[in-house]
């Protein structure tokens, strides 16, 4: 999360160095700082990509049967579909956000930061309140954080993954905000990039998260 | 070139002596415990071969180096050395015949280790149990339990081992062979004890505060003798 | 001039306000729950993560980016501040990069002189048999503090080099993202803030490997260990991924990466490890924090026997091992594949000769760090994992030997048929090869698993490692330090004074390691604060004696050098630009090198390492005028 609210907003970087250098020195391009920027961006989400790896190669290495077959806890299918869908959804409208803002059309450009960030609420509200029980007098959850290692897997894949939805959110709103103060152009949008990019990320991960907590292996009953 | 060569007649002269008297250090400073298992004969002969390669492999490099030092030294002049960039055929040289040590060492060993950890339908099974800081030592046979390790000698033996609380370590040294138990798991290993004589066992994993303290005593005893010990625990478990 | 002018001091005071905000805030959420307000992990806990945050805050080096948060542009500013004195922005956050390396290598100076001390008390402690002066529980806790505080000091010092070299070494003007690098450096102070206060409230009893199920139950003080662990990570992860970025984007025209100084290799290839491995300790510390707070199991062994419900148990201690070692075992490759750079670095300019090999070296370089993510079982060879695994692990961890002898024979070809020059920071380089060997070739027979059972967690284990990071980073390090402290203060050491550190500091050091060794291989385990005197036939107590020895002779070398670079920092001979004659770009510059390194953009004209072909050079900067 760090790298990302640093590379975002990168582009005012450019416009500040430009008055401090004489004329012998090249000054790197807007151009050359977006491709650092972007170079930097995917060697955080290749750093990421450990992360997240270590708690698939958790899931996998604890839930095993008597018989050492692949388990998986009795989960709300539906509630796991449903927020999955919402979660792809808020994508192609987090894409047409950037390219809405790359043909410089403001409005569709911000309208559409704005269903990605309701779509992304909604994805946290549904792990939150449906799947994790939070709020009891709502729903009632499948399982507690100390139910043994299908509580801990399940509370730590999918609230890692919360909190980078939160703050893909927080980084979208922020760029909105910007957005609406008329920042961002076609030709400078490094900020609505890195978002954008950071979150069709997390979204890929869920990709892998879902199956994984979801789908993969033979449901073992709760004994209570 | 001639003069090379020269360098590098001395040179090996040198290493050869080197690797004898690096041998001769190591073996006077690193003091194998006595060995009071069968295992620890081929065990034992393997950590040799390592040494003998350390030593080679130290004389190979310190005496070049040294030998460097010595005949290429500035002596006061300011110039530099010969224009070299590096010898492609050196190079392949020394990764590709490390590459048949390697696999040398390798294949010894995994047979070794399949020789060391191969169940025996003979085997002696004792489980062991360790706990925040101590051991407990049950037979199966008998239901006997005991703070001490008893064992008849020249028996193939199975150690299952386990944890009541944090992970521990079975080591006796004169055993060589070592084995974390882990709460929640069995594990095993095996040896076959041939001198008859007392020994320490030592907890060899951080286990807490008194970790160093984690000891309990291994007694290898005759045939005859662990026989009558056998009676006596049963006696005593009967009262 | 109020203190509160220098931003670690603000930082600190952050730190405060913050611990106090953060433990506040777990109580009110605990009334609001109805709970008891007082808890003392939550509150600990919560209290740290805001400790660290506050810090950040308060030293400045989030400034930028809430600033871009708001869409106010931050123009980058060069030079010292402008209403402060000069040396204020050593204290403060500063984006030059020569700033921040200077930062990074003293702050790393520093802890390495607290865990040093560390190791001399219980060094002490262990120079005769029986209890003397520690507490078991005390000694439990220094010999972890010990591990880590020096893990943190030889990130700093890696950090260090990477950060004030990296940008020279390619001619570039600064670090590609100079906040991100300003950032990664502040995170460590709050992180080994955190990891030292951990000791007065309880110390965390489990030595640095904090292996569940002991660190699952044990004192307070293993949240702020892992929190401090998290801090130190995260700077390894940002700085990492600042420096690919750096060496992949920032080179000039015509520095193609088999051009490059090889150092910048070395570099390359830890940065690839620090970038990814670094996520696997986090994971693996957050998965035993969760547990300890929130009752998450992961490793709770409860029902993995007999019958087995993952709903009520099901947790395994040694996939923490699993997680644990594939960041862990990489790490020793972050730590000495710098340093060996440095010896790359070294040796021609001293040998006045080509390096020996160029591309086997920087290859090299990447086939240890690719293999360093396939051997991490070998430290779990009697863990209980399955023993099948043993063998590819071994063949592995074996194959590491054939990368690393090719480093080995390419410096000896590089020394032979040069002209060898003595200097201290060469007699150093000498002095890693020499100690390093050491450590090289006491790893196979660690490797093969028959002769590993003997030695695994025995005090051989211990001279082994120590042998591998005195060889792979003190010893290079303390050469860079010599090397490179004219380029940074523009005066020279005392040479007579170096020369003295080194013929203190290496023997002592063979003698340490090879004691270590000889106690293991008797039979003493490490990690314990009292051991059977009757060891190798009575003889350990008077090895461990001869450490302890060897082992305040290299605290006095490390004290000696300290004081010859504090004494001549100021007053020293003047260095000029290019003292050790060397063709680095960083050595074309003046010293102490001005604000904007290179007056005009660097150019490449020749290989980096063409000493004795006459008329030739590297790179041309304006200042050598010859294009």
């Amino acid at each position: 999360m760090t790298a990302t609210a640093i590379e975002h907003g990168r582009e005012h970087e450019h416009a500040a160095d430009d008055h401090h250098h004489t004329g012998d020195v090249d000054l790197p391009t807007y151009l050359e700082f977006t491709r650092r920027n972007r170079l930097g961006m995917w060697l955080f989400f290749a750093s990421e990509a450990f992360l997240f790896l270590a708690l698939l190669v958790t899931r996998f290495y604890l839930w095993r049967g008597p018989h050492g077959e692949v388990v998986r806890p009795e989960l709300d299918q539906f509630a796991g579909l449903v927020v999955t869908a919402v979660l792809l959804l808020s994508s192609y409208f987090m894409n047409r956000a950037e390219v809405s803002i790359a043909n410089d059309k403001r409005t569709d450009f911000l309208a559409s930061l704005l269903i990605t960030a309701a779509l992304g609420t909604a994805f946290l509200v549904g792990v939150v309140v449906w799947e994790w029980g939070m709020f009891p007098s709502i729903v009632k959850g499948h399982l507690k954080p100390t139910d043994g290692v299908f509580g801990a897997v399940v509370f730590g894949m999918t609230g890692m993954h919360a909190l980078h939805v939160l703050s893909g959110v927080v980084l979208i709103l922020n760029v909105w905000w910007l957005g609406r103060k008329g920042h961002f152009s076609s030709e400078r949008h490094w900020g609505v990039e890195a978002c954008a990019i950071y979150w069709h990320y997390v979204d890929l991960v869920w990709i892998f998260f879902y199956p994984a907590i979801y789908l993969i292996g033979s449901t073992i009953e709760a004994p209570h | 070139m001639a003069n090379n060569r020269r360098h590098f007649i001395i040179a090996t002269v040198l290493i050869l002596i080197c690797t004898v008297l690096v041998y001769w250090v190591l073996d006077t400073v690193l003091l194998k415990p006595a060995a009071a298992v069968v295992e620890a004969g081929p065990i034992d002969n393997l950590f040799d071969q390592h040494i003998w390669l350390i030593a080679f492999l130290f004389a190979l490099v310190v005496v070049f180096m040294c030998y460097a030092l010595i005949a290429f030294r500035a002596r006061g002049d300011e110039g530099d050395g010969e224009h070299v960039h590096g010898n492609g055929l050196l190079e392949i040289l020394w990764t590709v015949v490390p590459c048949f040590v390697v696999v040398y060492f390798a294949w010894i060993s995994t047979t070794m280790l399949l020789d060391l950890t191969r169940p025996n339908p003979d085997e002696y099974v004792v489980s062991a149990e360790g706990r925040q800081w101590s051991w407990l030592f049950t037979y199966p046979e008998n239901g006997a339990v005991t703070p001490e390790l008893v064992l008849p000698v020249d028996t193939p033996v199975r150690m299952d081992l386990t944890s009541d609380d944090v992970l521990h370590s079975f080591w006796v040294p004169e055993f060589r062979v070592k084995q974390d138990t882990v709460p929640g798991m069995v594990t095993h290993v095996r040896f076959t004890p041939n001198v008859i004589g007392e020994y320490v066992l030592r907890c060899a994993e951080l286990c807490g505060t008194n970790h160093g303290g984690m000891l309990a005593t291994v007694r290898v005893v005759s045939a005859e003798e662990f026989k009558l010990w056998q009676s006596e625990q049963l006696a005593q478990l009967q009262e | 001039m109020s203190l509160f002018t220098l931003g670690i001091a603000r930082g600190l005071l952050g730190q405060v306000l913050g611990m106090v905000i953060g433990m506040l805030l777990t109580c009110a959420v605990r009334i609001l729950l109805g709970w008891e307000a007082w808890a003392a992990e939550p509150a600990w806990t919560v209290g740290s993560v805001c400790s660290i945050i506050g810090f950040l805050l308060g030293v400045g080096s989030l400034d930028d980016w809430l600033k871009w948060t708001k869409g106010i542009p931050t123009p980058m500013h060069h030079g010292p501040p402008v209403d402060k004195p000069a040396w204020t922005r050593y204290f403060s956050v500063d984006y030059n990069h020569k700033v921040i390396g200077v930062q990074y290598t003293v702050w790393g100076i520093l802890l390495l002189m607290v865990g040093g001390t560390v190791a001399m008390i219980f060094r002490t402690e262990l120079a005769r048999s029986g209890l003397q002066f520690l507490g078991l529980d005390l000694y439990n806790s220094f010999i972890g503090m010990h591990g880590m505080i020096m893990i943190f000091a030889i990130l700093l010092g890696v950090g260090g080099m990477g950060n004030y070299l990296v940008p020279l070494m390619i001619g570039a003007e600064d670090m590609a993202f100079p906040r991100l690098n300003a950032l990664g450096f502040w995170f460590n102070v709050p992180g080994s803030i955190l990891l030292l206060l951990s000791l007065f409230i309880g110390g965390w009893d489990a030595g640095w490997t904090a292996y569940p199920p002991l660190s699952a139950r044990g004192p307070i003080g293993y949240q702020l260990f892992f929190l401090g662990v998290f801090a130190i990570g995260l700077s390894s992860i940002v700085g990492s991924l600042n420096l690919l970025v750096t060496i992949l984007r920032m080179r000039p025209p015509g520095m193609s990466l088999f051009r490059m100084p090889i150092f910048c290799w070395a570099v390359f290839a830890t940065s690839l490890l620090q970038l990814t491995a670094t996520q696997l300790i986090g994971t693996s510390f957050l998965m035993v924090s969760v547990q300890r707070a929130l009752g998450m199991g992961f490793f709770d062994p409860r029902g993995i026997l007999g019958e087995v419900s993952p709903m009520v148990g099901g947790g395994d201690p040694v996939l923490f091992q699993h997680l644990f070692w594939f960041y862990s075992h990489p790490a020793v490759y972050i730590f000495v594949l710098p340093g060996l750079g440095i010896v790359s670095e070294l040796l021609p300019v001293f040998s006045r000769k080509p390096l020996f090999g160029y591309k086997w070296i920087a290859l090299s370089s990447m086939a240890i760090a690719i293999l360093g993510f396939i051997v991490w079982g070998h430290h779990m060879f009697v863990s209980g994992y399955n023993d099948i695994l043993r063998i590819p692990f071994m063949y592995a961890t074996l194959l590491v030997a054939i990368p690393t002898g090719v480093k080995f024979f390419s410096w000896l070809g590089t020394m032979w048929g040069g002209k060898i020059h003595f200097d201290t920071p060469m007699l150093f380089v000498l002095g890693a090869i020499s100690v390093f060997l050491i450590g090289g070739l006491s790893g196979p027979i660690l490797a093969t698993v028959p002769t590993d059972f003997p030695l695994h967690d025995s005090y051989f284990i211990v001279g082994h490692f120590h042998a591998t990071m005195f060889g792979g980073f003190v010893f290079p390090f303390f050469a860079a330090l010599y090397y490179w402290f004219p380029k940074v203060t523009g005066r020279m050491y005392n040479e007579k004074l170096g020369k003295i550190h080194f013929f203190i500091m290496t023997p002592a050091f063979w003698v340490q390691t090879l004691g270590q060794m000889g106690v293991g291989v008797m039979g003493m385990r490490r990690r314990i604060a009292d051991y059977d005197p009757t060891l190798g036939g009575g003889q350990i107590e008077n090895w461990q004696m001869a450490v302890t020895i060897a082992g305040f002779a290299i605290a006095f070398g490390v004290m000696l050098m300290l004081w010859n670079f504090f004494q001549h920092a100021e007053v020293g001979v003047a260095a000029g630009d290019n003292p050790w004659r060397s063709r680095s770009p960083e050595w074309q510059i003046p010293s102490p090198i001005p604000e904007h390194s290179f007056p005009a953009p660097v150019r490449v004209v020749g290989e980096p390492y063409d000493y004795g072909l006459a008329d030739s050079g590297y790179v041309t900067t304006a200042s050598t005028g010859d294009d």
